[in-house]
């Protein structure tokens, strides 16, 4: 077996996180109700590869993510950070028994739990009162809630990521940052992160958190982190990344650097503007020197990118868009999952299995080292018959990767692709093969072909879960395929009730495309933080950078882009 | 005011409104965590709103449980933070003691006097207070083998105002003997080398000091054994997996000889650092009922955890980097980053090595060691909160054990110190000085009264009678302290009520400073926000 560890960094790693696990837990109920599609029967993922087996001290066996998230304290809402599988009697008044004298209790007012919470726990308390065997009873008891009303609450009212979550956690996976005694927009530079963690033993607390899920790992494939790198938890995370560096030099690391459309919404004056980009500068370098991959996601304003053609969301809500980059970054994490059959990995399920390792290595690992990647995607992903498809699935895969070019010509690219779920001929499951010549087709039409293409195929299509948000429009239909006309007496945002599953594409690229977004981050580094007199060399310092690290900084960028594009004068000795 | 047409938005207080905003918070604070204090104050139980529960009497972690966002609060705070970070315990007394200067200094400046008269008293003070306890102290000889009864004094002093009685008299016992277990002569005590670790299960009182290593890891095979005794420990850091990625990785095969050969082919190297291991154990366990165990910092794969499992070792893989020090500590032996240069002379030794089972969490104990120089301190209780309680106790008691060892002296607790302080400022100090700074060491002088007087508060006795029946006594030249029960004064050296030297004097140096800095404040601005709204 072997195993990936996950980690969420910051809050909106968490948002796409707690997506991301609904997903799984969604996959995993497919796979045992008897009453489910075929393709859900046969989805050839090995979930052992995300999930832990255990048992609590009762001896009630456990299914948990082997996950390590961080966050602010507070945020989990109504979820106690010890998870729900493991309580134990927590109550107030077994008293305190190490001492004699008076206690004072300090009660803060309990979370309400919003409706879907409360229907979760609802049932999983009947199902322990009714014994194993015979919940189909209790599942016709719960009429009470309606799954229409649970929508409704969580599109107008989700607060927390927790607020949305179907998983049980593992009370080793939730984190909290405490004694940081400033307000969550205070925590907005890499210096502050890095300084909570690395001070203190809250730190020392996360790794010894991640030594456990490694220890129980036979042949641990690698970690896949996700850190919201807008403010301060890229900090914490470079502080976490240089353990695993330094403790597990041999286990690879692919590093999500998510960040939500709003991040940069409130800075109003010059001094904050200059303050996040050197941050984002800084923050992306340091990220980028301790991961084997990193792929930068998150549009400025994702609901009018080209990305969101088929969905119809708002911005300012986390619960929407990073449903959007949890589907993504659940197809890219398909092969690692896949299962192996026969030599040649392929079977009438799927095929193009790798793991991390292979993965990173295809990417970064050949010519030209390039570490920083795109991703793509198609949601949902276009029917592959006709030649629709061969012409425009290329041209539908949208970068959800920030400042990125356009139409670029990069014939050294370096490309891996999922398609998952992918329709056919008069809306039936495409097979394997189907898929793989149509994609081949696509790459043989296309105007300019990557110098290596990858691609994985599997039949299982996105499941959408209960709590996934309304945010299809109305010309997707039952299972994500595309109609030519809108459905006229639908919602306009269309959710999980309308919709079941969709298909995917999502593509992992190494392209010179992405020299704009590593452009920005040189010219920013250099013009606040390099140049004589600058403003932000002063503030650079306060989060504990010296002028020799600012140039290490600005080095290790332009390498990056040289390594992409070695015709540009990036010398960094200009004065 | 000129800032205004600057920053038509910037908030400005002036000189009061500065001033008091300062005080005010500095009361705050004192008067959140005033109850805290001593051996009668009040456990605080913090419940969350999903209901977890967190128990503490520490001001250290009470600080950091509580957002606190008021500036001059966090300055405050971070200070008594600092106070712990340096010195281990105190975090109370320096908030308390800060209000309080605070407090006084408000008296005098309603009166019309400028702060900074009040600040070079409070250096004055502060000096001849540090000078006092010098003379005050009373030093430890710390010989070959320190005086356990003084540590075990100290250290229940610390504790007791943490835990309950009976408890706290079981963990002194516990935390003396972890400190001078891992104390080398002539080297400063490195804490880290005892490891504290916590196992939910049974009660507070079934925590104990287990001569050797408590690993909260298992074996990973279930061929090996579960308790074996007389056992070679080998520590080394060497990856016994299979690192390079399966590109070709099915391969068939019809028999187990068949399988065995080819997985032998793709791994040899790694088969090879384990054959070694195997080799080491069998050179020096043949012939004899000795066991091998090996523990890991690098990972060891199932084939080879197999091979070991047959050749009858116990392995764990994984420890933690620390253990790795405190295991050749702990067994003796040195720890092996190569298995190229095996010597017997690599090996430790533990008499008996036995596992633990709680639900999916599995313990390892390393006991009956020859000559431990690490040690670990394993707390037990019936829930997380307790345990957590506990712990922090625990982390107290050995600070205090460590200054006092490192200090070579103690200072009489139970508020005596501070009432001798006092009457020496007024008595002599104060008459040395000319001028207006009199009333900054009259004013740093009652400040000092507060750790008595908040003894008295917590125990329900009337303040302004224990004070003066103190003050009393000490003029007479008894130097007394106060016994929270009866309110009556006592004598702590008589009852073994002793402080750390390093904690008072950290507080005296700390204290005033910060004070001095909230005083001298007279004006605040910031841009775009209302300060009065805060807290």
């Amino acid at each position: 077996m072997r195993e990936l560890i996950t980690f969420q960094v910051g809050s909106y790693a968490n948002f796409i996180g707690s997506h991301f696990w609904n997903f799984q837990d969604e996959l995993l109920g497919l796979f045992e109700d008897t009453q489910a599609d075929l393709v859900y029967k046969n989805q050839n993922l090995d979930m052992d590869v995300l999930y832990r087996t255990g048992e609590t001290q009762q001896g009630m066996p456990t299914y948990t993510p082997r996950l390590i998230s961080v966050d602010f304290q507070g945020c989990l809402g109504s979820m106690s950070s010890r998870g729900t599988l493991y309580n134990q009697n927590q109550s107030v008044s077994s008293g305190v028994a190490t001492w004699t004298g008076g206690v004072s209790t300090q009660a803060a007012e309990p979370h309400k739990k919003n409706l879907f919470l409360q229907r979760l726990y609802d049932e999983g308390r009947d199902i322990v009162a009714t014994g194993n065997g015979v919940n189909k009873v209790s599942g016709e008891s719960q009429t009470e809630i309606l799954d229409t009303d649970v929508v409704k609450s969580l599109e107008d009212d989700v607060q927390y990521w927790t607020d949305y979550a179907k998983v049980h956690y593992h009370p080793q996976s939730l984190f909290e940052l405490n004694g940081l005694w400033m307000n969550a927009q205070e925590f907005n530079n890499f210096g502050i992160g890095r300084d909570t963690v690395s001070e203190g033993l809250q730190g020392d607390e996360i790794n010894e958190r991640l030594r456990f899920f490694i220890e129980e790992c036979d042949h641990v494939q690698g970690i896949q982190f996700m850190v919201d790198d807008s403010g301060g938890f890229s900090g914490a995370a470079a502080s976490l990344l240089e353990n695993i560096v330094d403790e597990y030099s041999n286990v690879p690391v692919l590093l999500y650097s998510v960040r939500s459309p709003n991040a940069q919404n409130n800075l109003t004056n010059r001094k904050q503007v200059i303050s996040s980009n050197l941050h984002d500068a800084v923050s992306f370098s340091t990220l980028s020197s301790l991961c084997k991959l990193i792929v930068p996601v998150g549009l400025p304003s994702l609901s009018q990118s080209r990305a969101s053609q088929l969905l119809n969301l708002h911005d300012e809500k986390p619960y929407h868009s990073s449903a959007v980059y949890a589907s993504a970054i659940h197809s890219i994490s398909l092969p690692f999952r896949m299962k192996r059959i026969g030599a040649t990995g392929e079977s009438s399920n799927g095929c193009g299995a790798m793991n991390l390792y292979e993965g990173i290595q295809m990417l970064a690992g050949q010519a030209r080292q390039n570490i920083v990647t795109i991703l793509d995607s198609a949601i949902p992903a276009p029917s592959i018959t006709g030649r629709q498809f061969q012409q425009s699935l290329l041209g539908n895969l949208q970068s959800l990767t920030p400042e990125t070019a356009h139409d670029v010509e990069d014939l050294q690219a370096i490309e891996s692709m999922i398609v998952h779920g992918a329709h056919g001929a008069g809306d039936h499951e495409a097979s394997i093969s189907e898929v793989k010549e149509a994609v081949e087709t696509a790459y043989e039409n296309a105007s300019t072909r990557p110098r290596f293409s990858h691609i994985s195929v599997s039949r299982c299509p996105l499941p959408i879960p209960l709590p996934f948000p309304s945010i299809f429009g109305n010309r997707v239909g039952r299972r994500g395929e595309w109609l030519s006309s809108p459905i006229l007496d639908s919602p306009e945002r269309r959710g999980s009730l309308d919709i079941h599953s969709i298909p995917m594409v999502a593509r992992l690229r190494s392209s010179t495309a992405v020299l704009p977004f590593l452009e920005n981050r040189l010219g920013n580094i250099r013009k606040f933080g390099l140049e004589r007199g600058s403003i932000g060399s002063n503030l650079l310092r306060g989060w504990g950078f010296g002028r020799e690290e600012i140039e290490e900084i600005g080095e290790n960028l332009s390498k990056m882009i040289l390594a992409l594009d070695p015709q540009q004068e990036y010398s960094s000795d200009s004065d | 005011m000129s800032i205004r047409t600057l920053n038509p938005n910037a908030e400005v207080l002036n000189k009061s409104g500065a001033l008091h905003m300062n005080i005010n918070a500095a009361k705050g604070l004192q008067d959140v965590l005033k109850s805290n204090l001593g051996p009668v104050g009040t456990n605080k139980m913090l419940v969350s709103g999903t209901g977890d529960i967190k128990l503490t009497k520490d001001g250290n972690t009470l600080l950091k449980e509580m957002q606190i966002q008021n500036p001059t609060a966090i300055m405050i705070a971070r200070t008594a933070v600092a106070q712990d970070d340096i010195s281990g315990d105190g975090t109370t007394s320096t908030v308390i003691f800060i209000g309080e200067l605070m407090k006084q200094s408000e008296r005098y400046i309603d009166e019309g006097m400028h702060p900074r008269v009040l600040v070079d008293g409070f250096e004055i003070a502060k000096r001849a207070t540090l000078q006092f306890l010098e003379k005050f102290k009373t030093p430890v000889v710390m010989g070959e083998e320190p005086d356990k009864e003084i540590l075990e004094m100290v250290a229940r002093t610390t504790l007791r105002t943490k835990l309950y009685e009976a408890l706290a008299d079981q963990l002194t016992k516990i935390v003396v003997n972890a400190v001078l277990c891992v104390r080398k002569p002539e080297e400063p005590i490195d804490l880290f080398m005892v490891e504290i670790m916590h196992m939910r299960h049974k009660f507070d009182v079934d925590t104990r000091l287990v001569e050797g290593l408590v690993l909260d890891h298992g074996s990973r095979h279930p061929d090996m054994k579960r308790r074996a005794e007389n056992c070679y420990i080998l520590t080394c850091n060497v990856s016994l997996e299979y690192e390079k990625s399966e590109i070709n990785a099915g391969f068939y095969y019809s028999n187990a000889e068949q399988r065995e050969a080819m997985v032998a082919a793709e791994r040899r190297s790694v088969d090879d650092r384990v054959r070694k291991i195997i080799e080491l154990k069998n050179k020096v366990c043949a012939g004899s009922d000795k066991n091998f165990v090996v523990i890991n910092q690098k990972g060891i794969d199932p084939p080879s955890l197999d091979l070991l499992a047959r050749a009858g070792i116990v392995a764990l893989r994984r420890a933690k980097r620390r253990n790795m020090e405190r295991l050749v500590l702990a067994c003796g032996g040195e720890a092996v980053n190569s298995v190229d240069d095996l010597t017997p002379d690599s090996l430790g030794w533990a008499g008996l090595v036995h596992e633990h089972v709680l639900g999916e969490e599995k313990y390892t104990f390393i006991e009956e060691v020859k000559h431990p120089h690490s040690c670990t301190i394993l707390i037990k209780g019936p829930n997380d909160h307790i345990i957590a309680q506990i712990k922090d106790a625990v982390r107290d008691g050995l600070r205090s054990v460590k200054n006092t060892i490192e200090d070579e002296a103690v200072v009489l607790g139970a508020g005596a110190f501070e009432v001798a302080a006092r009457q020496h400022l007024i008595n002599e100090v104060k008459k040395s000085v000319k001028g207006r700074a009199q009333l900054g060491i009259q004013a740093f002088a009652d400040a000092l009264l507060v750790v008595p007087k908040t003894l008295a508060d917590n125990s329900g006795l009337d303040t302004q009678d224990v004070i003066i029946s103190l003050t009393g006594e000490h003029d007479n030249g008894n130097v007394v302290g106060l016994n929270q029960h009866s309110g009556e004064p006592i004598d702590p050296q008589m009852e073994g009520i002793f402080d750390n030297y390093a904690v008072k004097r950290q507080i005296l140096n700390s204290g005033p400073v910060i004070a001095s800095q909230l005083l001298l404040v007279d004006e605040v601005i910031r841009a775009g926000r209302n300060m009065r709204k805060l807290t």
